[in-house]
This record gives structure tokens, sequence and C-alpha cells, in this order.
């Protein structure tokens, strides 16, 4: 198949960095279109598939990759390393995923600091038995030689909060669909779009071609959970009182979450001209709110579970909140670039 | 896009600003800003020179952004829009930062004064750099005029505008107009009975064609901006009706101080201690009496009550001297052989006729006695019936530092004017602002004192600061004149700081359909998206705060424009070398 290809194959990596394993799983779930990525691409580095080291990375050319799809956020100077080593290796570098595009799901860390996370982890939660105070050490020394951990930074970011990002393909996980569209518009030698943008994804909001019923009556009494409701399958879900991320949710997705009826998570982020999509979200939920007085208000309010987790679940270290800064670092904590 | 090149201009205000900020340090903080072409620190940027030296900038260094470090944006923005305008800038590439308002006149340590305005013009600089020309836009004045309060100043307002044809709508809060002019006997100087003068004013206000009275009613909530206003009021029949008017003009006036909370005066603890407008009610009634119906042998006029005196206020009521002055010649003439004693602070005798009054009263056997507020206040006190007279005040005379003490059957407390308890009310429904007194403050205490900072607000009268009759109708009249110059222009410019619809990204979600306070907002089935009816819309915001999608834009408002000024507040690039 190779020589009926007149160009020749393009360079392909693809990396993750703190990831659940969604995005590369979604990679695989091209199926059989897999003979066209490989009849097109050559896989040149692929920790969940392939057995090529670090150190094999770092002895590529500079700009040696034609293409990386990173998911997974930045956790850890591992991430950060290997995020910075892939920048340098290649062409175009992706930001593939909820995760690596806004933060993700592993972004909530961010309400808390790094201290209170391990002293959660190794001290006070319920199932920790840690007699010794454990505590994981970035080096220490055995007779073979020194052990290391990459360093837990306090906060998770955004790949792009990291290094240069040219493109972003957004969703947990992104469409296999639209990454086969992205793929196959790069291996074609088309024109790009300009760098910075968001692919596989439209301008719109996930409104714009909701197949549900919406209407202006938009007034929540009360809000509740998807399975609180008799949902009838088709007027929109603000609308049952269920939140719904879709208005401030970029379209993209083929609704999958609505095609079964759940409410959008907002995993392919915000829409073009929105900054901080959770922001956004609460902004425009309030004034649906009906209530007169700020106790009926607070009721209805108290049926939010988990404000931040919902608004912000992928999309916190992305946000104007960001994250947690610790109390000694608080005077004199430095604004997002 | 073309390069950003901003100017950034300093004012001192005189001493105003430069007395607690460091104006150069200022501007050697933000002059190595990026995008930062010219700094600049001057005397007063308003005067002409100030506004020049833009000019000359913005041509010179082909400025396109211009900062102003100064006072109130509600003071002198619209001075320096204009003056962009006329370097042939949309003057809508300016912003303001206030750093007299919100530093120099709040704070007491430089240096912290002085890092605040960096921060302060260092927003202002990040603002600016996303502003965006906007158009201004031609709207139609109502011609109709809202008029609160039916005092004397209410009633002048009213008829100097509706004699010139046009509808007054006069909103009052008690039953009966007149106000409290129409509580006074006579009238100083001259001895007019205010009856005389107030009650053909009040038949020919309630016989005006074109005035509408709505009585008793309070105005609750008023919407809008300069030439389209609109307030909805609930009739006693539990009707409401819908007004519009194109300007308004608040004279809601004052309320007398309350003496009982001066312990040395024993106000309502002895029945024979008056305030001076119980008193007016006495003169009205024709008769001088104490509670017991007596004629009283020593009457006492005490000045100052509640005025000048920093417990209680430290302004002068302005009127209280000459009332009292007034009052000696009324009891002089009704009871010839009583004593009357009139003890004040200072005799305050300025204006037409007043002086003249003062000497004509001293020669009527009225003994004038001196007291010094800062050498505590006189005592009144009963004889419980043990002497001829029923009180007696005591305090040390001025003059001859002598404690003395006064006889009185009857004692006149001249008490303050003070703001009415409905300012603050009126205040948040109307869009003024008051000063610590709580009286409004006029848009500029020198050159403009009947306009507010609110265009299309005027206000006429006590409610602006104490003032006796004819200082309450010329302000009156001047007010009316204002507003007869906006409708006979017929037309004001306004900016279009609209909300927008960016048609590519809205969702047709509807949230911003019900939020809209003016229906400005319409949803457009065809195209599945919302319209928004820039005549209607009023810049609010709310709609561009409810869009989840970002689709709608509120002009000169938008996020990336909050979001770069707030950026520029918390900047770690505001550092300050002396700290």
């Amino acid at each position: 198949m190779a020589e009926r290809n007149e160009r020749p194959k393009i360079k392909l990596a693809v990396y993750w960095g703190a990831a659940c394993g969604g995005c590369c799983v979604s990679v695989l779930d091209v199926h059989e279109k897999l003979f066209d990525v490989v009849a097109n691409a050559d896989l040149v580095f692929w920790p969940i598939a392939l057995d090529i080291k670090y150190n094999d990375v770092e002895a590529m050319p500079d700009q040696d990759i034609d293409v990386t799809l990173f998911n997974g956020a930045i956790r850890n100077s591992e991430n950060k390393h290997m995020a910075r080593l892939l920048r340098q290796k290649t062409k175009i570098l992706v930001a593939y995923g909820s995760c690596a595009h806004l933060g993700g799901i592993p972004g909530l860390a961010n309400l808390s600091t790094k201290t209170e996370i391990f002293d959660r982890i190794y001290k006070e939660s319920e199932s920790t038995n840690n007699p010794n105070h454990t505590r994981p050490l970035e080096k220490y020394e055995v007779k073979e030689g020194t052990l290391t951990l990459p360093e837990f930074f306090n906060d998770v970011r955004t790949l792009a909060q990291t290094v240069d990002v040219d493109y972003y393909l957004p969703g947990c996980p992104p469409q296999t669909e639209r990454l086969l569209e992205v793929f196959m518009a790069i291996v074609s030698g088309d024109e790009l779009p300009p760098r910075g943008k968001v692919l596989g994804a439209t301008d719109k909001s996930q409104c714009d071609e909701c197949p549900r019923k919406k209407s202006d009556k938009k007034t929540i009494k009360e809000f509740h959970r998807p399975w609180e409701i008799n949902d009838d399958g088709e007027t929109c879900f603000l609308e049952q009182g269920v939140l719904c991320m879709g208005p401030a949710t970029r379209s993209g997705c083929g609704h999958r979450c609505i095609e079964v009826n759940a409410p959008c998570r907002g995993c392919y982020g915000p829409a073009p001209d929105v900054i901080d999509p959770g922001a956004k979200m609460m902004s425009s939920v309030a004034t649906m709110i009906d209530g007169d007085t700020s106790e009926t208000i607070e009721k209805i309010l108290e049926n939010v579970i988990d404000p931040a987790g919902y608004f912000y679940r992928f999309s916190m270290p992305a946000s104007i909140l960001r994250r947690k800064i610790p109390e000694n670092l608080q005077a004199q904590a430095p604004l997002q670039k | 896009m073309e390069e950003i090149k901003i100017g950034v201009y300093v004012c001192w205000c005189g001493t105003n600003i430069a007395k607690m900020v460091d104006v150069d340090q200022v501007v050697d903080q933000i002059k190595f800003l990026p995008d930062v072409a010219v700094a600049r620190n001057y005397k007063y940027m308003c005067s002409d020179p100030g506004q020049d030296m833009i000019i000359r900038d913005i041509k010179q260094h082909h400025l396109n952004r211009v900062v102003v470090a100064a006072c109130s944006p509600r003071i002198h923005e619209l001075t320096f829009r204009k003056a962009l305008a006329k370097a042939g800038l949309n003057p809508m590439m300016f912003q303001m930062a206030n750093i007299r308002e919100q530093v120099a006149w709040v704070h007491t340590d430089r240096e912290k004064a002085t890092k605040k305005a960096v921060s302060l013009v260092h927003a202002a600089i990040n603002r600016v750099k996303w502003h965006e020309s906007l158009d201004k836009r031609t709207i139609e004045v109502n011609p109709a005029t809202l008029v609160i309060g039916g005092g004397v100043a209410g009633m002048s307002a009213a008829l100097e505008i509706a004699n010139a044809g046009k509808q007054v709508y006069l909103v009052e809060k008690s039953k009966k107009l007149g106000g409290y002019a129409a509580q006074l006997d006579l009238t100083f100087p001259h001895f007019y009975s205010a009856r005389q003068l107030i009650k053909p004013m009040i038949r020919h206000v309630e016989d005006h064609k074109n005035i509408r009275i709505f009585k008793p009613m309070q105005i609750n909530q008023i919407f809008g901006y300069m030439g389209n206003f609109q307030s909805t009021l609930q009739l006693a029949n539990g009707d409401e009706t819908k007004l519009k008017f194109g300007n308004i003009i608040v004279a809601t006036g004052l309320q007398p101080f309350d003496p009982s909370e001066i312990t040395s005066y024993n106000y309502g603890k002895l029945p024979d201690v008056v305030t001076s407008l119980e008193f007016e009610k006495m003169l009205a009634k024709g008769r001088i009496e104490t509670c017991e119906g007596k004629e009283p042998k020593n009457v006492a006029i005490i000045h100052c009550v509640g005025s000048r005196n920093a417990n209680y206020h430290e302004y002068c009521s302005r009127t209280c001297c000459m009332t009292a002055l007034k009052f000696a010649n009324q009891i002089r003439s009704a009871l010839p052989e009583s004593n009357i004693f009139d003890l004040y602070a200072d005799m305050r005798s300025f204006g037409k006729g007043c002086e003249e009054l003062y000497t004509q009263t001293s020669r009527k056997n009225v003994i004038f006695l001196r007291f010094d507020q800062q050498n505590g206040l006189p005592e009144i006190r009963s004889t419980n019936g043990e002497e001829a007279v029923s009180m007696l005040i005591e305090f040390t005379e001025q003059f001859s530092k002598e404690q003395v003490e006064v006889p009185a059957d009857l004692v006149i407390l001249m008490v303050a004017m003070e703001s009415h308890a409905d300012a603050k009310d009126i205040s948040h429904i109307a869009g003024i602002s008051m000063c610590g007194n709580s009286f409004f403050i006029e848009k500029h205490p020198k050159l403009d004192p009947v306009a507010t900072t609110s265009d299309g607000v005027f206000i006429v009268g006590t409610c602006q600061a104490p003032k006796d009759i004819p200082d309450s109708i010329s302000q009156a009249k001047a007010a009316a004149a204002r507003v007869l110059a906006t409708i006979h222009v017929g037309t004001i410019e306004v900016d279009v700081i609209t909300a927008t619809v960016n048609e590519d990204i809205c969702c047709g979600c509807q949230t911003c359909v019900s939020v809209c306070p003016y229906k400005a907002i319409s949803f457009n089935k065809e195209k599945g998206v919302s319209e928004v009816n820039e005549i209607l819309c009023k810049g609010c915001g709310t709609c561009g705060s409810t869009c989840p999608t970002g689709a709608i834009r509120s002009r000169h408002f938008t996020d990336q424009q909050i979001l770069s000024q707030i950026q520029g507040l918390l900047s770690p690039d505001n550092k300050f070398e002396k700290m």
C-alpha cells in the first residue's frame, strides 16, 4: 500500500501526561481505520502501544516528529519534561483531549494544595495505614544507586500553560471520527487552519444543534439530578431543572451524552469567545433561578451539588480561579500569564 | 491590527492628588509597560494646556489610546473624550483611572497610596488596549418632566416648565403641597406672610393644565437615562400608571433637627421649650403663650441648635439667625412689655436686607448674649415654681466671660435643617450621590450647582443644602431652564454602549430573552438566534453576563476589557521601589 501513497508517511507520536488512558483508547477506537492511519503515518512513539523509551525520543533530531497527540494534563515534573521534549521534537503539537486542553478531571485537584493532597492520601484517608508516616521522596539513595520519582507540583497545568501548543482537539475523550478527520486533513497536505485553533469541533455551542426543544422559559425553581426527574426525552434539560453545560460548551462531540438522555458535562470546553466557561455558566444559571428572596434563592442553590466540580469539571486549571495557592505563597502569588 | 500606542497622563489636581500620590513615581512605574508610548504628569490635566498636551501628543506620537489618571470619570471623562475627538481619535479609545476620590482623598499613607495609584493606572492601561471605536447615537428627549417634591422649590420648577407649555408630573409624598414654607408664619427680612406667598402658588400649580399632581405618592423606581426615563406609580385605587419623562427635578426638601438629643436643652421634658417650627405654628395661630396659656414675660431664643457643632451637624443651617431676628420682632410687636433674650453663637446676617434686619432688631430692646459652643451649650432647667419665672438658662457669656442665668417662660430652639430621612432612598431611585452630611451632591459645586452626575437629574432647594426661600426658587428656576433647554434641542447624543449578538456563536438557548429588563431582546426563530433592539437596549449588561456562549458582548464592557483591567490591577509588575 505504501508504494501507492505518493506522499511520504508522516511521523506520528501519541503521549500521555496526567491522564486516565481514555484518550489513548480513543485513538485505538479508529478500529479498521487503523489501516488508513498506518498507511499514512509511522507511529514513532506511543507508550501505551509501543515499546519506545524516553531515551529514544531524546535521540531523535529536533522537529523530527510531524504530529504529536499529547493527552493528559501536567501534574508532575515528568509530564513537564516530556511536554518540553516533545515540543522540541515535534512540528505540530496537538493538545489532545480535555486534560491537555483545559486541565480536565485531574485539574479538579487544583481545589486543594499539594500539602492537602498528600495529607489526605498519606495520612487522613479512611483506608490509609501508614504508621511510619512514609511520604514519596523525589530522591532516595540505595546501595545500587539513586532512585528518583518525579516532583509532584502544587497544581495541575494545561499543556498550553507549559509549552506552546499548535492545535487543540477537545473532548473527554475526543470523538474518534473527529480525530480521523483532523488526521486525514494533516496527512493530505491541505492548508492547515491558523495556529492556536480548536480543531475537531465547531465554533458554536452544544445548544445550537441540540435535538431537544428549547424556549425562553429558563426559570429554575428547583435543581434536580438527572435521575430525579421524569425526563420526557424532548425538553431542554435546563428547562427541566437539570444542570446541563451545553450552552457554555463547544459543539462537535455529536451530543453523545444528550443522545443517551444525560445532560452535557462540558468536556469540549468553551465556545470561542468565552474565557472562563465555569464562570460563564454560573453567571447564566444565576439568572435562571426563580426566587424573590435571598432565603428562597439559597434554598434553590442548595440543590446544586458540588458546584465547583460541576461548573469547572474539565476547566479548573484553565479558568480564572485556576488553583488554590499555598498559604505561605498567597501574599506574593503571581497571576497567570 | 495597528500597533497600539498609549499616552498616559497623571494629573496632580493641584495638590489634591499630588499631596498624597507621588505622581513622578507613578509615571516612572508605568512608562516602561508594553504599548505605553508617552507618559507624563501635569498640574491640571483638565485645563486647556493639559488637554492641549494630549491633543499634541496624539498628533505627534500617533497615539491611538489615552489614559488619564485624575479625578472621577463622572467629572471629567467627557472633557477628555472631547479632547480625543478634537485630535481625531474616537472618544471611546480613552480610559480614566480615578486616583483622586479613590486614592488621594481616602488614604493617609503616601507610599501605599502611590502604590495603589500605580495599580489603578496599570489596570486602565490594560483595559484601554481592548477598547474599540464606538459611534454615537441620537435619541429624542421626552418633553415631560418629573418633579419629586411639592414644596416651594418643586412647585417653582414645575410652574416654570409648565408655563413654557411642557408637561410636568409633580409627585408629593404628603397630602398637601407647600412643604415647610407653607408652615411658616412670616418670612424674613421683610415680614411677608408665607401663606400669602405660598397659597396662590399652590392654587396655580393645582389649576395648571400642564401639571399633573400625584399625592400622596412615593416614587419607588425609575428606569432609563436622560431623555428617556420611566416609572410606574401605584395609585391609591390600586391601579398603576406608567409615566415617561425626559428629565427629573428632585426637590425633596429638608427635615427639622430633633433637639431632644441635646440633653442640656431638656426639649420634650420642659413643655415650654419649643422648636422654631412649633413657634411658627404658634405665631400662625396668632397667640404667643406658654403651655398653661399664659403670656410669657421672658422669652429666650437659642441659636445653632444642631448646627455648627461637630456632635450634630458641622454646617451652618443658614436661615436660623434671620428667623430668630424675625421672631424677636414678632414677639416685640405682640408682647411689648416682655424681655427678649437672644442667645446666639454667631450672628450670620448675610444676604439682601439681612444685616439691616439685625441693626433694626438691635434697636428694639432685644438683649443679645453670645455663647461659645466650644465651651459647652447653655443649660435650661426648671425653677420648679420656686421663682417668678418657670425656667433659667445658664451659660458663660462670651464677651464678659461671666457665668450668667437668663430667666425664661418660653424658650425657642432654632433647630437645624437636616437632609430628609428619605434622602437615601431618593438617591438610589434617582441615581444621585450624597455628601457626608446626606445632602445631595451637585455636579460641580461652583460651575454646575443644580445638575448632578446623573445626566438629566437636577437637584433644587434644601435637598441640596440648607437655604432660604429665594435661593430655593432661584435654583428651581435655574433647573427649569436647564430642562427646557434639553427639551428645546429635542435630541441628545448618547454613546452606543449597547449589547450586541454574534450570530455565528449564538446557539439560540434564549436565556437572555427573559432577563432583559427593557424587553430589548427577541428570538429570531428563522435564524435561531437572539436579536438586540439597539434603540431599546440601555447597555445594562444583564444579557452579557447571562449569555453562556459568549455570543453577547456588552460594548465597552466586554469580558476581555474587564478581565484585562483586573489583571492589570493585580499585576506583580506593580512594584514600588521605595516600599
